[in-house]
């Protein structure tokens, strides 16, 4: 009886302990709620701090939504309307990224940019935009007003239209699901958690916050609400939001890489809708022509139109003279957040330590890393002691990108790990040594479109027609899951349904 | 720097022809570059019959044609390399490739004969309105994934396109048990072959919509559904769109020659067939670099492709002797009325021994017409056609004496009788 109820006694107590731990498990110094790039950012900045942080994101992957399909372009500062948060953190984020892109490895390219007046009244603007970008606070050395024939120096395809311009030059183009995926591999790789496919169901506070997802409940002393168009459907779950965040749709056409048609990035005079169709060069060579710009409901974010596909033709043709249409390679959509009170959205609410960094659109993706500096140092050290973590790690480990190095180097690798000279992706000449390495990095590739994104595999003129089944093969693989489970982006997105008859394998 | 005298980049069809051709009429060094794990290209995804009836007077299923040329190279001692990809190749013939046996190699030619085949042409390229769910593919990638890989992609498919993969995948899915809902073919004419129209869809009862887009993608994760509608002259009409409840749209909307290294290399391309411009001996504008088969252009039939492949490697061997004219005295071939494109593009008439065959596509569907080829405003030959269509390649053959008329160029084009 006695060596009964001992027993019993000690289940108990194991059975506490066990809650007990599990609800410490669960207990986090911050929670980010959204990985895009402002909660990748954010992530980053933590983690520079002995903080427990954990970022949670409802999608498959991270970098999904607006930073999947937006311009790229690291804005130089010039339109944002002065005194703005918007303006604000542009310029300092611009002035952060070439430091941030060194230190993560992140694809950054300096090409300059330049705005377009193509009418008598845009010209007349031009002035005015001129001013605008120094009050900003851009030097004289990063702004400056372009005749017609100075343009034509520099950018020997623009259309007869064009009458004058500006010049932009430290205007720059990044490569924006890497940049989010490059801060929250290296926010990881210095110990912040990642839960994928964790939908936020309902936020209370109590001591602190309780935050219920589709899986487990996370507690958490500071939130950080960084969902993007679902900013303030989100912000109510903790009170009341001061703003609405509603999506506007950027529909975008991507031109092959074997045509070249402008230099730098080429802007047309803003209007109130934003800063209309840009022609913008990407790093790897491709052009991206977009976007459009308008409010659709959320579940219409992604989807493309012929109207507006038509738009982007249109618009761009009044920048260019000639533009290769049968070298579009893809056309894709994404739905930006913007906030009813027309800037970003970075405050404490009502609820104290529930932080919004809502209605984060252009120009979100080049202020990200100046916000998120301002988010930890000013709004999180407000409810917890930043203690710098000694351990911390700046550097993003290399990625190894074969198309950039030279034949010497590529035999070197070679002698090291053959999968280097294993060519999977034929357009983009990528090898099967990088997609292994982006799926067993930390935040890696998990999809199709997850390799995709991480190393360009099957982004080219076909598409992933040839390489994608053998995607498919590698992450099986290296993932230890059925071929039929591999999925190509969202949850259950599978490609392949079953086996044919008979026996294959 | 390993030297070759000639370097055969891709061993699928058009590849494996021209270097057993070279072979058989000169000893020569020879090296054929295969990217994938075996020699065929695409013929080995091939597994319906149809394939062979001109060159070997038999119906052979494709990877039976590939073997025969494969056996044949085995046994000719001709190179060969797999897992090989060329990554680069410049104007003085070095050609670069990766391997996972050797590593990044550079290698050089005397010439070089291009033999990529082609790829298809993508949902992205077509820029399909909608979302961007899984479950739409090329036609190609899905036969690839069933007969190489043993893999289902769908089981309830609709099909984008009448090119005569699509048709063929359209029997292949409903063959695997699938509900092959229907093929759309936004021209008002199908882009397959007629005897694949009668063998692939009427057979199986399966709806061709021509003159129908698709104008939505719905669905979130996997496809679930696709809006289609009639078109005039490329143009959705309002009012007749039809739904389909499908996990999986085919698209079979056109094929593209392989022309990434080409490009990059400063091969000059025609616009039409995406291709190199060549003469009559297959020759690019580069001296010394040849391409055949469907890099040059889109064949109908493999036997086509090889038949071309066998007179490249013919010119190439003339080319290794040194009795290939180089001069640029050329004939310009332009496609006139109804005529989309010739190949090849030019002619140096000295190269030509007793005639030649050009081979062309139109532009639309044409009812008792004639072909009528002019030089200089005069005409120097015409021939009557009963039915012409896109999706059938012609040939005009040109017999030396027809030569005495022409002067620099050609015009060949579609008249009414």
């Amino acid at each position: 009886m006695n060596t009964k109820r001992e027993e019993r006694k000690r289940e108990i107590l194991v059975l506490f302990l066990f809650f007990y731990l599990l609800g410490g498990f669960y207990m986090y110094d911050v929670i980010i709620i959204g990985a895009g790039i402002s909660g990748a950012t954010i992530a980053r900045e933590l983690s520079k701090y002995k903080l427990r942080t954990i970022i949670l994101e409802k999608e498959f992957d991270v970098a999904t939504e607006a930073t999947m399909a937006n311009s790229a372009i690291v804005h130089s500062g010039h339109d944002p309307k002065p005194g703005t948060l918007k303006a604000k953190f542009n310029l300092l984020g611009n002035r952060m990224y070439k430091q941030m892109s060194t230190e993560l490895d992140i694809p950054f390219m300096e090409c300059g940019g330049m705005v377009l007046a193509t009418s008598d009244e845009e010209a007349n603007l031009i002035g005015d935009l001129y001013k605008r970008g120094i009050e900003n606070g851009l030097k004289e050395s990063e702004i400056q007003l372009l005749s017609r024939e100075e343009i034509l120096e520099l950018e020997p395809n623009i259309s007869d239209l064009v009458l004058s311009g500006l010049n932009l030059p430290t205007t720059a183009v990044t490569f924006p699901w890497e940049a989010a995926i490059a801060n929250i591999e290296n926010a990881m790789d210095n110990g912040v958690e990642l839960a994928l496919e964790t939908k936020v169901i309902s936020i209370t506070k109590d001591n602190f916050f309780t935050v219920k997802t589709n899986k487990k409940t996370y507690q958490g002393k500071v939130i950080i609400n960084a969902t993007g168009i679902f900013g303030s459907e989100v912000a109510n779950m903790a009170t009341k939001a001061s703003f609405e965040t509603r999506a506007r749709r950027g529909e975008y056409y991507v031109l092959d890489k074997d045509v070249k048609v402008a230099n730098r990035v080429l802007y047309p005079v803003p209007t109130t809708k934003g800063k209309g169709v840009i022609i913008t060069p990407q790093y790897h060579g491709n052009t991206l022509l977009g976007p459009t710009s308008e409010f659709v409901p959320f579940e219409d974010v992604s989807k493309t139109t012929a109207a507006g596909l038509e738009y982007i033709k249109v618009n761009s043709l009044k920048l260019l003279k000639d533009i290769p249409f049968h070298k579009v390679i893809r056309s894709f959509a994404g739905g930006r957040a913007t906030s009813s009170t027309e800037d970003f959205v970075i405050e404490e609410s009502s609820v104290e330590g529930f932080i919004n960094v809502c209605g984060i659109e252009s120009p979100g993706l080049t202020a990200a890393p100046a916000i998120a500096v301002y988010v930890v140092e000013e709004l999180v050290s407000k409810r917890l002691e930043l203690k710098s973590k000694e351990s911390y790690n700046p550097y993003r480990k290399k990625v190894i990108r074969t198309i950039e190095l030279s034949q010497d180097e590529l035999n070197e690798l070679y002698k090291q790990d053959r999968n280097y000279a294993k060519m999977v992706c034929r357009c983009e000449k990528v090898t099967e040594g990088e997609i292994i390495d982006a799926i067993h990095r930390n935040c890696g590739a998990t999809s199709i479109v997850g390799v995709k994104n991480r190393t360009k595999a099957s982004s080219g003129r076909c598409q992933g027609g040839f390489c994608q089944s053998e995607i498919i093969n590698i992450l099986s693989r290296e993932l230890e899951i059925d071929k039929t489970k591999v999925v190509y982006s969202k949850t259950d997105s599978y490609v392949l349904i079953d086996t044919t008859k008979g026996d294959f394998e | 720097m390993k030297e070759y005298d000639v370097i055969v980049i891709g061993g699928g069809s058009a590849g494996l022809a021209a270097a057993l051709e070279i072979n058989k009429h000169r000893k020569s060094k020879i090296l054929v570059l295969e990217r994938d794990a075996e020699l065929g290209g695409i013929l080995q995804q091939c597994i319906h019959n149809g394939f062979g009836l001109k060159v070997f007077k038999e119906e052979l299923t494709g990877p039976e044609y590939a073997e025969r040329f494969i056996n044949e190279l085995d046994k000719s001692g001709i190179e060969y390399k797999l897992n090989s990809m060329v990554t680069k190749m410049h104007p003085d013939k070095r050609v670069e490739y990766a391997s996972a046996e050797e590593g990044f190699v550079t290698i050089k030619a005397k010439a070089i004969v291009l033999t990529m085949g082609c790829y298809e042409r993508s949902a992205g390229a077509i820029s399909l309105p909608g979302k961007r769910p899984s479950g739409v593919m090329t036609a190609g990638a899905a036969q690839k994934y069933l007969n190489i890989d043993g893999y289902l992609v769908g089981k309830n498919v609709f099909i984008l396109g009448s090119g005569d993969i699509g048709l063929i995948m359209a029997r292949r899915m409903k063959l695997e048990g699938a509900n092959v809902r229907g093929v759309a073919e936004i021209l008002p004419f199908s882009g397959g072959l007629k005897r694949n129209i009668v063998q692939c869809l009427d057979d199986y009862d399966i709806p061709l919509y021509l003159s129908h887009t698709v104008t939505e993608i719905i669905g979130e994760n996997r496809i679930e559904k696709i809006i289609l509608s009639e078109v005039d002259n490329f143009v959705p009409i309002k009012g007749t769109e039809k739904e389909f409840e499908i996990d999986t749209l085919l698209l079979s909307v056109g094929l593209i020659p392989e022309n990434g290294i080409s490009e990059a290399c400063g091969i000059k391309m025609d616009s039409k067939t995406k291709g190199p411009i060549v003469n009559e001996s297959y020759q690019t504008n580069i001296d010394g670099i040849f391409a055949c088969g469907n890099v040059l252009h889109v064949h109908d039939l493999v036997d086509f492709v090889t038949e071309e492949s066998r007179k490249a490697g013919q010119a190439v061997v003339k080319y290794l002797d040194q009795t290939l004219d180089q001069s640029s005295n050329y004939i310009t071939l332009q496609p006139g009325k109804g005529v989309s494109y010739i190949v090849p593009q030019r002619i140096n008439q000295k190269n030509l021994s007793n005639s030649i065959e050009l081979f062309l596509r139109v532009t639309n569907e044409f009812k008792d017409v004639q072909f009528t080829v002019t030089s200089n405003g005069e005409v120097i030959k015409s021939m009557k056609k009963k039915h012409l269509a896109p999706a059938e390649m012609e040939k005009v053959k040109l017999k030396i004496e027809d030569f005495e008329h022409i002067k620099d160029q050609i015009t060949l084009s579609v008249e009414a009788l």
